[in-house]
């Protein structure tokens, strides 16, 4: 998919100032902003290609976020890294892929000085460092499902989640899709309910396969922490033609 | 395309940008540099190369692996479930005919047979388009088809589908299983049940392990005895509310 709505910075502001107000192309409304501070200049991608799937790995164990529902959780918190193979299958196989870029932060004497030529490069998802993410499977057809959306930690609260989503929401409304389901923890919850989304309208339950077995007599598959058990093989008895 | 000293490094941006970045359509033009850093002094050109040599040796790394993804998969791996036909029940009815309930997974749905099916148990209509396009990009279609062969009798095709299930997946972590339908005059002989074992089955042995579904209700029940549990550890599903 083509780049989507760049972001860049009014950079001919002086850098003495704090960062400059973002020239956003696609509108979006302001008056929702002045309580949070300001989003930070980035770079919106929609394109598969501009993500790295290292980096990826990388920014979901920043946001301490697994792609598993019951992951593996060590013992001091975090969760085991994903996968890179299964996360690069996992991609090729998203309808919508939206991925977030943001200059490098400077160490903190770099700032003054010479090195305002680092502002003037510009931010492009290969100078830029990958912040946010987020990504919908769909059959393009009548339905959707959200999944991993993460910003990283010293990004959050500045409205690049939600522009995420939004961006999400509208390439598939794009194609005619508006049942859009997003599966969220407790945490998440808030954040996708700010954003637009709310329990079934038809009251549906959601429900996930957690059926467990043992190793040893079952026949049982892992997903994260949780052993799966592998349902029986029924009697069968193939076609002749 | 040469770079030769000091400042075409800064010229050396542009080629090397425009040879790597020609497929991704960048709204940068590569010509954006030029203008601007010529007159630099020795000291900041120094550092000048030293930051944009980073930027492209990194970029180079990015772009020379082998780890950009194609939207396409590639072809050495077994992508889909492999289609499946086998005979799920078979019965003699009182007139002597012979059923049999044929589980499939893979083959071709008739659009048309799966909106006269939903019109039976009592769905609302859908495009028979976006239908179409749904069944086809699913990661996995199971159906059952009965049919019907007098006794004497020898060719008679007379295939009805009575069931369907369709599962949506991105071949790694995640599938969600849609649209569960059984006929209802065969409904309660545990032809559901046949139908969604074989899609978890299915998805299990690709090391698919988030395996979700929005339950109305009245079937809660249903699935909880097929090893389904409603909000796991407080997980939610939410949905999108359009906003006009």
């Amino acid at each position: 998919m083509a780049v989507v709505g760049s972001v860049h910075g009014g950079y001919l502001s002086s850098k003495l100032q704090t960062l400059p107000p973002v020239k956003i192309l696609n509108t979006q409304k302001r008056s929702i902003h002045h309580r949070r501070p300001p989003t930070p200049p980035i770079f919106i991608s929609t394109n598969l290609s501009h993500v790295n799937p290292i980096h990826l790995r990388d920014l979901y164990s920043s946001c301490n976020h697994s792609c598993h529902r019951f992951p593996n959780i060590f013992p001091d918190g975090r969760v085991e890294p994903v996968d890179v193979a299964k996360l690069r299958i996992a991609l090729s196989h998203s309808s919508v892929v939206v991925s977030v870029f943001a200059r490098p932060s400077l160490p903190e004497n770099l700032n003054t000085g010479g090195d305002w030529y680092r502002k003037m490069i510009p931010l492009t998802p290969f100078s830029g460092e990958l912040v946010g993410f987020g990504r919908a499977v769909s059959d393009n057809g009548l339905t959707a499902s959200i999944y991993d959306v993460v910003v990283i930690p010293s990004l959050q609260g500045r409205g690049i989640g939600r522009m995420i989503l939004q961006r999400i929401v509208r390439l598939l409304t794009n194609k005619g899709i508006y049942d859009i389901a997003a599966l969220c923890s407790d945490e998440e919850m808030e954040f996708f309910k700010a954003c637009g989304f709310g329990d079934d309208i038809l009251g549906s339950t959601t429900m996930m396969y957690s059926r467990s077995g043992n190793d040893d007599d079952d026949m049982v598959k892992s997903a994260g922490r949780k052993l799966l058990m592998v349902p029986p093989l029924k009697l069968q008895r193939k076609i002749n033609h | 395309m040469q770079t030769s000293s000091s400042s075409s490094s800064l010229c050396a941006i542009v080629p090397v940008d425009c040879i790597f970045n020609a497929s991704n359509q960048l709204a940068y033009p590569c010509s954006f540099n030029l203008g601007l850093l010529r007159g630099s002094r020795n000291l900041k050109v120094s550092r000048l190369k030293a930051g944009f040599w980073e930027s492209i040796r990194s970029g180079l790394i990015k772009n020379n692996s082998t780890q950009v993804i194609e939207p396409l998969s590639s072809p050495q791996e077994e992508e889909e479930p492999l289609p499946e036909e086998f005979v799920l029940v078979e019965k003699t009815l009182p007139d002597g005919t012979i059923e049999q309930i044929i589980f499939s997974s893979g083959g071709d749905v008739d659009v048309y047979d799966l909106q006269a099916l939903c019109d039976k148990v009592g769905w609302p209509r859908r495009p028979l388009s976006k239908l179409a396009a749904a069944l086809r990009n699913s990661y996995m279609v199971a159906t059952l088809h009965s049919v019907k062969k007098s006794a004497g009798e020898e060719a008679n095709n007379n295939k009805k589908l009575i069931g369907m299930a369709r599962a949506t997946s991105d071949h790694a972590f995640n599938a969600t299983i849609w649209d569960v339908l059984v006929d209802p005059s065969y409904q309660g002989q545990g032809l559901g049940k046949a139908l969604i074992e074989k899609i978890i089955r299915a998805l299990l042995q690709r090391d698919i392990g988030n395996i979700t579904l929005f339950a109305d209700s009245k079937v809660v029940e249903f699935y909880r005895n097929l090893g389904f549990e409603p909000d796991p550890e407080g997980i939610k599903g939410m949905f999108w509310y359009p906003r006009f």
